[in-house]
Protein backbone atom coordinates (compact mmCIF):
# COMPACT_ATOMS: atom_id res chain seq x y z
CA UNK A 1 0.00 0.00 0.00
CA UNK A 2 1.47 3.33 -1.02
CA UNK A 3 2.35 6.14 1.36
CA UNK A 4 -0.44 8.32 -0.07
CA UNK A 5 -3.02 5.66 0.63
CA UNK A 6 -1.69 5.16 4.15
CA UNK A 7 -1.91 8.88 4.91
CA UNK A 8 -5.43 9.30 3.45
CA UNK A 9 -6.68 6.10 5.01
CA UNK A 10 -5.31 6.68 8.49
CA UNK A 11 -6.52 10.29 8.62
CA UNK A 12 -9.94 8.98 7.57
CA UNK A 13 -9.83 6.37 10.29
CA UNK A 14 -8.90 8.99 12.89
CA UNK A 15 -11.75 11.28 11.82
CA UNK A 16 -14.17 8.35 12.04
CA UNK A 17 -12.94 7.48 15.52
CA UNK A 18 -13.23 11.10 16.62
CA UNK A 19 -16.79 11.37 15.27
CA UNK A 20 -17.83 8.08 16.84
CA UNK A 21 -16.22 8.96 20.18
CA UNK A 22 -17.98 12.32 20.31
CA UNK A 23 -21.28 10.75 19.34
CA UNK A 24 -20.90 8.31 22.21
CA UNK A 25 -20.04 11.08 24.68
CA UNK A 26 -22.58 13.70 23.52
CA UNK A 27 -25.64 11.61 22.68
CA UNK A 28 -27.68 9.56 25.14
CA UNK A 29 -27.73 5.77 24.81
CA UNK A 30 -31.42 5.82 23.93
CA UNK A 31 -30.84 8.32 21.11
CA UNK A 32 -27.77 6.40 19.92
CA UNK A 33 -30.00 3.35 19.54
CA UNK A 34 -32.43 5.38 17.46
CA UNK A 35 -29.51 6.68 15.39
CA UNK A 36 -28.30 3.10 14.86
CA UNK A 37 -31.82 2.23 13.75
CA UNK A 38 -31.79 5.10 11.25
CA UNK A 39 -28.36 4.11 9.94
CA UNK A 40 -29.42 0.50 9.45
CA UNK A 41 -32.81 1.57 8.10
CA UNK A 42 -31.23 3.89 5.52
CA UNK A 43 -29.15 1.04 4.09
CA UNK A 44 -32.07 -1.38 4.27
CA UNK A 45 -34.41 1.01 2.44
CA UNK A 46 -31.80 1.88 -0.17
CA UNK A 47 -30.37 -1.58 -0.81
CA UNK A 48 -33.54 -3.52 -0.14
CA UNK A 49 -36.21 -1.33 -1.74
CA UNK A 50 -35.02 1.62 -3.79
CA UNK A 51 -32.12 -0.02 -5.65
CA UNK A 52 -34.03 -3.23 -6.56
CA UNK A 53 -36.97 -1.12 -7.78
CA UNK A 54 -34.59 0.88 -10.00
CA UNK A 55 -33.00 -2.34 -11.31
CA UNK A 56 -36.51 -3.69 -11.95
CA UNK A 57 -37.54 -0.59 -13.85
CA UNK A 58 -34.33 -0.88 -15.85
CA UNK A 59 -35.20 -4.49 -16.75
CA UNK A 60 -38.77 -3.53 -17.71
CA UNK A 61 -37.43 -0.81 -20.02
CA UNK A 62 -35.75 -3.45 -22.21
CA UNK A 63 -39.11 -3.92 -23.96
CA UNK A 64 -38.74 -0.43 -25.42
CA UNK A 65 -36.85 -0.30 -28.74
CA UNK A 66 -33.26 0.66 -28.06
CA UNK A 67 -33.29 3.93 -29.97
CA UNK A 68 -36.16 5.32 -27.89
CA UNK A 69 -35.10 3.57 -24.70
CA UNK A 70 -32.09 5.73 -24.03
CA UNK A 71 -34.25 8.85 -23.99
CA UNK A 72 -36.76 7.21 -21.64
CA UNK A 73 -33.89 6.17 -19.38
CA UNK A 74 -32.38 9.64 -19.42
CA UNK A 75 -35.70 11.26 -18.62
CA UNK A 76 -36.35 8.80 -15.79
CA UNK A 77 -32.93 9.47 -14.26
CA UNK A 78 -33.27 13.27 -14.38
CA UNK A 79 -36.94 13.20 -13.36
CA UNK A 80 -36.35 10.65 -10.61
CA UNK A 81 -33.58 12.73 -9.06
CA UNK A 82 -35.77 15.84 -9.04
CA UNK A 83 -38.60 13.81 -7.47
CA UNK A 84 -36.40 12.52 -4.62
CA UNK A 85 -35.83 16.10 -3.45
CA UNK A 86 -39.40 17.20 -4.18
CA UNK A 87 -41.16 14.47 -2.16
CA UNK A 88 -40.13 15.70 1.32
CA UNK A 89 -41.01 19.25 0.25
CA UNK A 90 -44.48 18.11 -0.80
CA UNK A 91 -44.85 16.30 2.52
CA UNK A 92 -43.90 19.42 4.49
CA UNK A 93 -45.91 21.88 2.41
CA UNK A 94 -47.76 24.49 4.55
CA UNK A 95 -46.59 22.85 7.77
CA UNK A 96 -45.20 26.05 9.28
CA UNK A 97 -46.64 29.43 10.33
CA UNK A 98 -47.21 31.59 7.25
CA UNK A 99 -45.00 34.41 8.49
CA UNK A 100 -41.89 32.19 8.24
CA UNK A 101 -42.19 32.29 4.44
CA UNK A 102 -41.21 28.64 4.32
CA UNK A 103 -42.72 25.75 2.31
CA UNK A 104 -45.61 27.81 0.97
CA UNK A 105 -45.41 26.72 -2.62
CA UNK A 106 -47.59 24.14 -4.32
CA UNK A 107 -44.69 21.73 -4.73
CA UNK A 108 -46.86 19.07 -6.37
CA UNK A 109 -47.64 21.50 -9.18
CA UNK A 110 -44.02 22.67 -9.27
CA UNK A 111 -42.58 19.18 -9.60
CA UNK A 112 -45.17 18.47 -12.30
CA UNK A 113 -43.81 21.47 -14.20
CA UNK A 114 -40.24 20.22 -13.81
CA UNK A 115 -41.12 16.67 -14.87
CA UNK A 116 -42.99 18.03 -17.88
CA UNK A 117 -39.89 20.00 -18.85
CA UNK A 118 -37.73 16.88 -18.46
CA UNK A 119 -40.13 14.77 -20.52
CA UNK A 120 -40.47 17.52 -23.14
CA UNK A 121 -36.71 17.83 -23.55
CA UNK A 122 -36.37 14.04 -23.85
CA UNK A 123 -39.09 13.87 -26.53
CA UNK A 124 -37.51 16.77 -28.37
CA UNK A 125 -34.07 15.15 -28.33
CA UNK A 126 -35.60 11.88 -29.52
CA UNK A 127 -37.38 13.63 -32.40
CA UNK A 128 -34.18 15.40 -33.38
CA UNK A 129 -32.45 12.03 -33.42
CA UNK A 130 -35.21 10.46 -35.52
CA UNK A 131 -35.34 13.34 -37.99
CA UNK A 132 -31.60 13.55 -38.36
CA UNK A 133 -31.62 9.88 -39.34
CA UNK A 134 -30.18 8.48 -36.17
CA UNK A 135 -29.09 5.26 -37.85
CA UNK A 136 -25.48 5.80 -36.98
CA UNK A 137 -26.26 6.31 -33.32
CA UNK A 138 -29.03 3.78 -32.99
CA UNK A 139 -28.24 0.83 -30.85
CA UNK A 140 -25.92 -1.72 -32.23
CA UNK A 141 -23.41 -3.82 -30.49
CA UNK A 142 -20.61 -1.83 -32.04
CA UNK A 143 -18.97 0.19 -29.41
CA UNK A 144 -18.23 3.82 -30.22
CA UNK A 145 -14.62 4.49 -31.08
CA UNK A 146 -14.40 6.82 -28.11
CA UNK A 147 -16.72 8.56 -25.71
CA UNK A 148 -17.18 11.56 -27.99
CA UNK A 149 -18.69 9.38 -30.66
CA UNK A 150 -21.37 7.88 -28.44
CA UNK A 151 -23.38 11.15 -28.69
CA UNK A 152 -26.58 9.69 -27.35
CA UNK A 153 -27.87 13.10 -26.35
CA UNK B 1 -29.94 -8.59 -14.11
CA UNK B 2 -29.36 -11.38 -16.63
CA UNK B 3 -27.61 -14.70 -16.26
CA UNK B 4 -23.87 -14.33 -16.50
CA UNK B 5 -21.09 -16.80 -16.11
CA UNK B 6 -21.53 -18.63 -12.88
CA UNK B 7 -18.97 -19.23 -10.24
CA UNK B 8 -19.34 -22.80 -9.03
CA UNK B 9 -19.72 -21.94 -5.38
CA UNK B 10 -22.32 -19.21 -5.88
CA UNK B 11 -25.92 -20.17 -5.13
CA UNK B 12 -28.18 -20.30 -8.16
CA UNK B 13 -30.42 -17.49 -6.94
CA UNK B 14 -27.49 -15.11 -6.47
CA UNK B 15 -28.04 -11.91 -8.53
CA UNK B 16 -25.94 -11.48 -11.65
CA UNK B 17 -25.36 -8.16 -13.37
CA UNK B 18 -24.40 -7.92 -17.01
CA UNK B 19 -25.35 -4.38 -18.05
CA UNK B 20 -22.31 -2.78 -19.70
CA UNK B 21 -23.39 0.71 -18.53
CA UNK B 22 -21.82 0.38 -15.10
CA UNK B 23 -18.09 0.90 -15.11
CA UNK B 24 -15.29 1.97 -12.82
CA UNK B 25 -14.77 4.79 -15.32
CA UNK B 26 -18.35 6.00 -14.70
CA UNK B 27 -18.25 5.50 -10.92
CA UNK B 28 -14.93 7.35 -10.60
CA UNK B 29 -16.37 10.34 -12.47
CA UNK B 30 -19.47 10.41 -10.29
CA UNK B 31 -17.35 9.92 -7.18
CA UNK B 32 -15.05 12.80 -8.07
CA UNK B 33 -17.93 15.28 -8.18
CA UNK B 34 -19.57 13.77 -5.10
CA UNK B 35 -16.29 13.89 -3.19
CA UNK B 36 -15.89 17.58 -3.98
CA UNK B 37 -19.48 18.21 -2.84
CA UNK B 38 -18.91 16.35 0.43
CA UNK B 39 -15.65 18.24 0.96
CA UNK B 40 -17.28 21.65 0.49
CA UNK B 41 -20.22 20.59 2.64
CA UNK B 42 -17.97 19.40 5.46
CA UNK B 43 -15.75 22.49 5.52
CA UNK B 44 -18.66 24.94 5.32
CA UNK B 45 -20.37 22.90 8.04
CA UNK B 46 -17.35 23.36 10.31
CA UNK B 47 -17.37 27.09 9.54
CA UNK B 48 -21.04 27.21 10.47
CA UNK B 49 -20.37 25.40 13.73
CA UNK B 50 -17.66 27.95 14.46
CA UNK B 51 -20.27 30.71 14.21
CA UNK B 52 -22.02 29.16 17.19
CA UNK B 53 -18.99 28.22 19.29
CA UNK B 54 -15.97 30.38 18.38
CA UNK B 55 -12.75 30.22 20.37
CA UNK B 56 -12.47 33.35 22.51
CA UNK B 57 -9.01 34.15 21.11
CA UNK B 58 -10.21 33.94 17.51
CA UNK B 59 -13.56 35.70 17.25
CA UNK B 60 -15.68 35.56 14.13
CA UNK B 61 -14.59 38.29 11.66
CA UNK B 62 -16.92 41.10 10.57
CA UNK B 63 -15.80 41.07 6.95
CA UNK B 64 -16.83 40.14 4.37
CA UNK B 65 -20.35 40.95 5.56
CA UNK B 66 -21.67 38.21 3.26
CA UNK B 67 -19.24 35.56 4.52
CA UNK B 68 -21.78 33.33 6.23
CA UNK B 69 -24.26 33.95 3.43
CA UNK B 70 -21.82 32.31 1.00
CA UNK B 71 -20.56 29.50 3.21
CA UNK B 72 -23.93 28.41 4.54
CA UNK B 73 -25.59 28.82 1.15
CA UNK B 74 -22.90 26.50 -0.21
CA UNK B 75 -23.38 24.09 2.68
CA UNK B 76 -27.08 23.60 2.04
CA UNK B 77 -26.77 23.71 -1.77
CA UNK B 78 -23.97 21.11 -1.90
CA UNK B 79 -25.70 18.95 0.70
CA UNK B 80 -28.94 19.02 -1.28
CA UNK B 81 -27.17 18.33 -4.59
CA UNK B 82 -25.25 15.48 -2.99
CA UNK B 83 -28.47 13.53 -2.33
CA UNK B 84 -29.29 12.78 -6.00
CA UNK B 85 -25.59 12.40 -6.79
CA UNK B 86 -25.08 9.89 -4.01
CA UNK B 87 -28.07 7.87 -5.23
CA UNK B 88 -26.62 7.66 -8.75
CA UNK B 89 -23.19 6.82 -7.36
CA UNK B 90 -24.71 4.00 -5.30
CA UNK B 91 -26.64 2.76 -8.35
CA UNK B 92 -23.37 2.63 -10.28
CA UNK B 93 -21.83 0.22 -7.74
CA UNK B 94 -24.96 -1.68 -6.73
CA UNK B 95 -23.59 -5.00 -8.13
CA UNK B 96 -20.72 -4.77 -5.63
CA UNK B 97 -23.28 -5.47 -2.90
CA UNK B 98 -23.53 -9.00 -4.31
CA UNK B 99 -19.86 -9.94 -4.21
CA UNK B 100 -19.33 -13.64 -3.76
CA UNK B 101 -18.18 -14.86 -1.33
CA UNK B 102 -19.83 -12.18 0.79
CA UNK B 103 -16.76 -11.90 3.00
CA UNK B 104 -13.39 -13.26 1.95
CA UNK B 105 -11.52 -12.64 5.16
CA UNK B 106 -11.00 -10.21 8.01
CA UNK B 107 -9.58 -7.46 5.83
CA UNK B 108 -12.31 -7.75 3.19
CA UNK B 109 -14.92 -7.89 5.94
CA UNK B 110 -13.60 -4.70 7.48
CA UNK B 111 -13.61 -3.00 4.11
CA UNK B 112 -17.22 -4.00 3.51
CA UNK B 113 -18.18 -2.79 6.99
CA UNK B 114 -16.54 0.57 6.32
CA UNK B 115 -18.48 0.86 3.05
CA UNK B 116 -21.71 0.05 4.93
CA UNK B 117 -20.87 2.80 7.40
CA UNK B 118 -20.08 5.18 4.53
CA UNK B 119 -23.40 4.51 2.80
CA UNK B 120 -25.49 4.65 5.97
CA UNK B 121 -23.85 7.74 7.45
CA UNK B 122 -23.99 9.45 4.04
CA UNK B 123 -27.69 8.80 3.56
CA UNK B 124 -28.62 9.72 7.15
CA UNK B 125 -26.43 12.84 7.25
CA UNK B 126 -27.76 14.19 3.95
CA UNK B 127 -31.42 13.37 4.48
CA UNK B 128 -31.55 14.61 8.09
CA UNK B 129 -29.85 17.80 6.89
CA UNK B 130 -32.48 18.28 4.20
CA UNK B 131 -35.26 17.55 6.68
CA UNK B 132 -33.80 20.09 9.10
CA UNK B 133 -34.09 22.76 6.42
CA UNK B 134 -37.75 21.75 6.12
CA UNK B 135 -38.23 22.20 9.89
CA UNK B 136 -38.94 18.47 10.08
CA UNK B 137 -37.52 16.36 12.90
CA UNK B 138 -38.91 12.82 12.74
CA UNK B 139 -36.24 11.55 15.17
CA UNK B 140 -35.82 11.82 18.94
CA UNK B 141 -32.21 13.09 19.08
CA UNK B 142 -30.94 16.65 19.16
CA UNK B 143 -30.15 17.52 15.53
CA UNK B 144 -27.01 19.63 15.95
CA UNK B 145 -24.58 17.28 17.79
CA UNK B 146 -25.62 14.26 15.73
CA UNK B 147 -25.34 16.17 12.43
CA UNK B 148 -21.99 17.55 13.55
CA UNK B 149 -20.31 14.36 14.74
CA UNK B 150 -21.86 12.05 12.15
CA UNK B 151 -20.21 14.39 9.63
CA UNK B 152 -16.79 13.38 11.00
CA UNK B 153 -17.73 9.70 10.71
CA UNK B 154 -18.90 10.31 7.15
CA UNK B 155 -15.92 12.36 5.96
CA UNK B 156 -13.58 9.87 7.66
CA UNK B 157 -15.20 6.91 5.95
CA UNK B 158 -15.02 8.79 2.62
CA UNK B 159 -11.26 9.29 3.09
CA UNK B 160 -10.84 5.64 4.06
CA UNK B 161 -12.85 4.64 0.99
CA UNK B 162 -10.66 6.84 -1.23
CA UNK B 163 -7.54 5.23 0.24
CA UNK B 164 -8.88 1.71 -0.35
CA UNK B 165 -10.09 2.49 -3.87
CA UNK B 166 -7.25 4.75 -5.00
CA UNK B 167 -5.99 2.39 -7.76
CA UNK B 168 -9.56 1.99 -9.07
CA UNK B 169 -10.11 5.76 -8.91
CA UNK B 170 -6.90 6.38 -10.85
CA UNK B 171 -7.83 3.76 -13.41
CA UNK B 172 -11.39 5.08 -13.70
CA UNK B 173 -10.43 8.69 -14.17
CA UNK B 174 -7.63 7.85 -16.63
CA UNK B 175 -9.83 5.69 -18.82
CA UNK B 176 -12.20 6.92 -21.50
CA UNK B 177 -15.77 6.52 -20.36
CA UNK B 178 -16.81 4.16 -23.16
CA UNK B 179 -13.68 2.03 -22.79
CA UNK B 180 -13.68 1.39 -19.04
CA UNK B 181 -14.23 -2.13 -17.81
CA UNK B 182 -17.74 -3.28 -17.01
CA UNK B 183 -18.50 -3.22 -13.30
CA UNK B 184 -20.32 -6.34 -12.16
CA UNK B 185 -20.74 -8.26 -8.92
CA UNK B 186 -17.52 -10.13 -9.70
CA UNK B 187 -14.23 -8.92 -8.30
CA UNK B 188 -11.58 -7.90 -10.81
CA UNK B 189 -9.58 -11.03 -10.15
CA UNK B 190 -12.41 -13.09 -11.62
CA UNK B 191 -13.41 -10.58 -14.26
CA UNK B 192 -11.63 -11.17 -17.57
CA UNK B 193 -12.75 -7.70 -18.63
CA UNK B 194 -11.19 -5.96 -15.66
CA UNK B 195 -8.49 -3.37 -15.99
CA UNK B 196 -5.97 -5.34 -14.01
CA UNK B 197 -6.13 -8.03 -16.64
CA UNK B 198 -5.83 -5.43 -19.36
CA UNK B 199 -3.03 -5.27 -21.80
CA UNK B 200 -2.86 -3.78 -25.23
CA UNK B 201 -4.98 -6.54 -26.62
CA UNK B 202 -7.81 -5.86 -24.19
CA UNK B 203 -11.15 -5.90 -25.97
CA UNK B 204 -13.29 -2.92 -25.03
CA UNK B 205 -16.72 -3.67 -23.56
CA UNK B 206 -19.83 -3.67 -25.77
CA UNK B 207 -21.73 -0.38 -25.98
CA UNK B 208 -24.91 -0.36 -23.90
CA UNK B 209 -28.05 -0.90 -25.98
CA UNK B 210 -29.86 1.92 -24.26
CA UNK B 211 -28.41 4.93 -22.53
CA UNK B 212 -24.64 5.22 -22.84
CA UNK B 213 -22.36 5.93 -19.90
CA UNK B 214 -22.02 9.48 -21.10
CA UNK B 215 -25.81 9.59 -21.29
CA UNK B 216 -26.01 8.58 -17.62
CA UNK B 217 -23.67 11.42 -16.69
CA UNK B 218 -25.64 13.90 -18.78
CA UNK B 219 -29.00 12.81 -17.35
CA UNK B 220 -27.57 12.91 -13.81
CA UNK B 221 -26.15 16.36 -14.49
CA UNK B 222 -29.52 17.49 -15.80
CA UNK B 223 -31.38 16.16 -12.73
CA UNK B 224 -28.90 17.56 -10.20
CA UNK B 225 -28.67 20.80 -12.18
CA UNK B 226 -32.45 21.22 -12.11
CA UNK B 227 -32.52 20.59 -8.35
CA UNK B 228 -29.77 23.14 -7.72
CA UNK B 229 -31.10 25.77 -10.12
CA UNK B 230 -34.62 25.59 -8.72
CA UNK B 231 -33.65 25.48 -5.04
CA UNK B 232 -30.79 27.97 -4.61
CA UNK B 233 -33.12 30.90 -5.33
CA UNK B 234 -33.64 31.01 -1.56
CA UNK B 235 -30.14 32.43 -1.23
CA UNK B 236 -29.02 33.37 -4.77
CA UNK B 237 -31.64 36.08 -5.15
CA UNK B 238 -31.50 36.40 -8.98
CA UNK B 239 -32.63 32.75 -9.22
CA UNK B 240 -35.61 33.29 -6.89
CA UNK B 241 -38.09 33.59 -9.82
CA UNK B 242 -37.34 30.01 -10.93
CA UNK B 243 -37.26 28.67 -7.38
CA UNK B 244 -39.78 25.88 -7.92
CA UNK B 245 -38.07 23.76 -5.26
CA UNK B 246 -36.96 26.66 -3.04
CA UNK B 247 -38.15 26.13 0.52
CA UNK B 248 -38.00 29.81 1.48
CA UNK B 249 -39.35 32.72 -0.50
CA UNK B 250 -38.05 35.97 0.93
CA UNK B 251 -40.74 38.12 -0.66
CA UNK B 252 -43.45 36.24 1.24
CA UNK B 253 -41.93 37.21 4.61
CA UNK B 254 -42.82 40.41 6.45
CA UNK B 255 -40.73 43.33 5.10
CA UNK B 256 -39.36 40.99 2.43
CA UNK B 257 -37.42 38.84 4.91
CA UNK B 258 -38.33 35.30 6.06
CA UNK B 259 -38.65 34.46 9.75
CA UNK B 260 -37.18 31.50 11.58
CA UNK B 261 -38.61 31.80 15.08
CA UNK B 262 -41.92 33.62 15.25
CA UNK B 263 -43.00 35.96 18.05
CA UNK B 264 -45.64 33.42 19.08
CA UNK B 265 -43.17 30.51 19.11
CA UNK B 266 -40.92 32.66 21.32
CA UNK B 267 -43.93 33.64 23.47
CA UNK B 268 -42.75 37.21 23.34
CA UNK B 269 -45.60 39.15 21.72
CA UNK B 270 -46.98 40.68 24.96
CA UNK B 271 -43.55 41.55 26.33
CA UNK B 272 -42.35 43.15 23.10
CA UNK B 273 -45.46 45.30 22.69
CA UNK B 274 -45.68 46.34 26.36
CA UNK B 275 -45.84 50.17 26.65
CA UNK B 276 -43.23 50.41 29.39
CA UNK B 277 -40.43 48.86 27.31
CA UNK B 278 -36.91 49.77 28.32
CA UNK B 279 -33.47 48.65 27.17
CA UNK B 280 -31.04 47.99 29.98
CA UNK B 281 -27.34 48.39 29.37
CA UNK B 282 -25.11 46.93 32.09
CA UNK B 283 -21.39 47.51 32.54
CA UNK B 284 -19.08 49.78 34.55
CA UNK B 285 -21.60 52.65 34.03
CA UNK B 286 -25.01 51.01 33.57
CA UNK B 287 -27.99 52.92 32.19
CA UNK B 288 -31.51 52.36 30.89
CA UNK B 289 -33.11 53.71 27.73
CA UNK B 290 -36.81 54.15 27.06
CA UNK B 291 -38.21 53.19 23.68
CA UNK B 292 -38.33 56.85 22.65
CA UNK B 293 -34.68 57.31 23.63
CA UNK B 294 -33.65 54.22 21.68
CA UNK B 295 -35.53 55.45 18.60
CA UNK B 296 -33.92 58.89 18.88
CA UNK B 297 -30.46 57.27 18.74
CA UNK B 298 -31.37 54.99 15.84
CA UNK B 299 -29.90 57.04 13.01
CA UNK B 300 -27.23 54.73 11.61
CA UNK B 301 -27.83 52.72 8.44
CA UNK B 302 -26.14 49.51 7.34
CA UNK B 303 -26.67 46.95 4.61
CA UNK B 304 -26.20 43.48 6.07
CA UNK B 305 -27.59 40.25 4.68
CA UNK B 306 -29.43 37.97 7.07
CA UNK B 307 -28.30 34.39 6.48
CA UNK B 308 -29.90 31.42 8.12
CA UNK B 309 -28.27 28.11 9.02
CA UNK B 310 -31.10 26.50 7.05
CA UNK B 311 -29.64 27.89 3.86
CA UNK B 312 -31.78 30.90 3.03
CA UNK B 313 -30.42 34.42 2.99
CA UNK B 314 -31.46 37.84 1.81
CA UNK B 315 -29.82 41.24 1.63
CA UNK B 316 -31.47 43.91 3.79
CA UNK B 317 -31.14 47.56 4.79
CA UNK B 318 -31.13 48.18 8.53
CA UNK B 319 -31.36 51.35 10.58
CA UNK B 320 -30.58 51.50 14.28
CA UNK B 321 -28.27 52.32 17.17
CA UNK B 322 -24.61 51.39 16.89
CA UNK B 323 -23.78 48.78 19.52
CA UNK B 324 -20.37 50.36 20.13
CA UNK B 325 -22.02 53.69 21.08
CA UNK B 326 -23.96 51.98 23.87
CA UNK B 327 -20.91 49.96 24.94
CA UNK B 328 -18.74 53.08 25.22
CA UNK B 329 -21.45 55.00 27.06
CA UNK B 330 -21.62 52.16 29.59
CA UNK B 331 -17.88 52.42 30.16
CA UNK B 332 -16.76 49.62 27.80
CA UNK B 333 -14.76 49.59 24.59
CA UNK B 334 -14.55 47.76 21.27
CA UNK B 335 -12.42 45.12 22.98
CA UNK B 336 -15.27 44.08 25.27
CA UNK B 337 -17.25 40.92 24.96
CA UNK B 338 -20.92 41.88 24.77
CA UNK B 339 -23.89 39.68 25.59
CA UNK B 340 -27.29 40.68 24.22
CA UNK B 341 -30.35 39.18 25.90
CA UNK B 342 -33.84 38.82 24.49
CA UNK B 343 -37.22 39.37 26.13
CA UNK B 344 -37.82 35.74 25.18
CA UNK B 345 -38.60 33.83 28.40
CA UNK B 346 -36.77 30.70 27.25
CA UNK B 347 -35.03 29.19 24.25
CA UNK B 348 -31.49 28.24 23.23
CA UNK B 349 -31.00 31.49 21.33
CA UNK B 350 -32.50 33.97 23.78
CA UNK B 351 -29.05 35.50 24.14
CA UNK B 352 -25.88 35.71 22.07
CA UNK B 353 -22.37 37.07 22.33
CA UNK B 354 -20.83 39.76 20.17
CA UNK B 355 -17.05 39.58 20.10
CA UNK B 356 -14.02 41.06 18.44
CA UNK B 357 -14.46 42.95 15.17
CA UNK B 358 -18.25 42.52 15.20
CA UNK B 359 -18.64 44.78 18.27
CA UNK B 360 -17.67 47.86 16.28
CA UNK B 361 -19.87 46.92 13.30
CA UNK B 362 -23.04 45.61 14.96
CA UNK B 363 -26.28 47.54 14.94
CA UNK B 364 -29.24 47.34 17.29
CA UNK B 365 -31.86 47.76 14.59
CA UNK B 366 -35.18 49.52 14.84
CA UNK B 367 -35.91 49.62 11.11
CA UNK B 368 -35.75 47.04 8.33
CA UNK B 369 -35.91 47.95 4.66
CA UNK B 370 -37.21 51.43 5.48
CA UNK B 371 -40.01 50.51 7.89
CA UNK B 372 -40.26 50.10 11.64
CA UNK B 373 -39.16 46.58 12.56
CA UNK B 374 -41.97 44.01 12.35
CA UNK B 375 -42.74 42.13 15.58
CA UNK B 376 -41.67 38.91 13.81
CA UNK B 377 -38.28 40.46 13.06
CA UNK B 378 -37.69 41.49 16.67
CA UNK B 379 -39.65 44.68 17.41
CA UNK B 380 -38.82 46.85 19.25
CA UNK B 381 -35.08 46.20 18.87
CA UNK B 382 -32.85 43.45 17.48
CA UNK B 383 -29.20 42.79 16.94
CA UNK B 384 -27.85 42.66 13.38
CA UNK B 385 -24.17 42.10 12.68
CA UNK B 386 -22.16 41.27 9.56
CA UNK B 387 -21.03 37.72 8.67
CA UNK B 388 -23.19 36.25 11.41
CA UNK B 389 -25.55 33.26 11.50
CA UNK B 390 -29.17 34.46 11.38
CA UNK B 391 -30.30 33.04 14.71
CA UNK B 392 -27.40 34.75 16.50
CA UNK B 393 -28.86 38.12 15.56
CA UNK B 394 -30.94 38.09 18.73
CA UNK B 395 -34.45 39.56 18.44
CA UNK B 396 -36.69 41.43 20.93
CA UNK B 397 -33.73 42.78 22.90
CA UNK B 398 -34.14 43.48 26.60
CA UNK B 399 -30.56 43.86 27.77
CA UNK B 400 -27.03 44.58 26.64
CA UNK B 401 -24.38 43.30 29.04
CA UNK B 402 -20.75 44.39 28.79
CA UNK B 403 -17.97 42.33 30.35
Amino acid sequence: MSRTRMVIGSSGGLLMLFGAFRLFTEVSTRNLLFLALWLAGAVAIHDGVLAPVVVGIGAALRRIPARARRFVQGALIAGGLVTVIALPLIHRENSQPKVKAVLQQDFTANVAILLTIVAGVAVLLYLVRVVSGGQAASATNDRPSDDHASSSE
Amino acid sequence: MVPGTSTPTRPRFWPRFASPVRSTALTARLGRVLGIMFGICFVTGLLSHYQYQPWSWLPEPATPVWGYRITQGLHVATGTAAIPLLLVKLWSVFPKLFQWPVVKGARHGLERLSVALLVSSGLVELFTGLFNSLNWYPWPWDFVPVHRFLAYVLIGSILLHIAVKLPDIKYGLNTKLALGDVLTEKSWQENPDAYSNNDNTHVAPPAPEGLSRRGVLLATGAGVGLVVATSVGQTVTPLAPIGLLATRQAKKGPQGVPVNRTADQAKVRGLALAPGYTLQVTGPAPFTLTLAEVEALATHEKSFPISCVEGWSVGARWQGVRLIDLVERAGGSADCRVRVVSLEPKGSYRHSYVDGPQVAEALLATHLNGDRLHIEHGYPLRLIAPDRAGVLNTKWLARVEIS
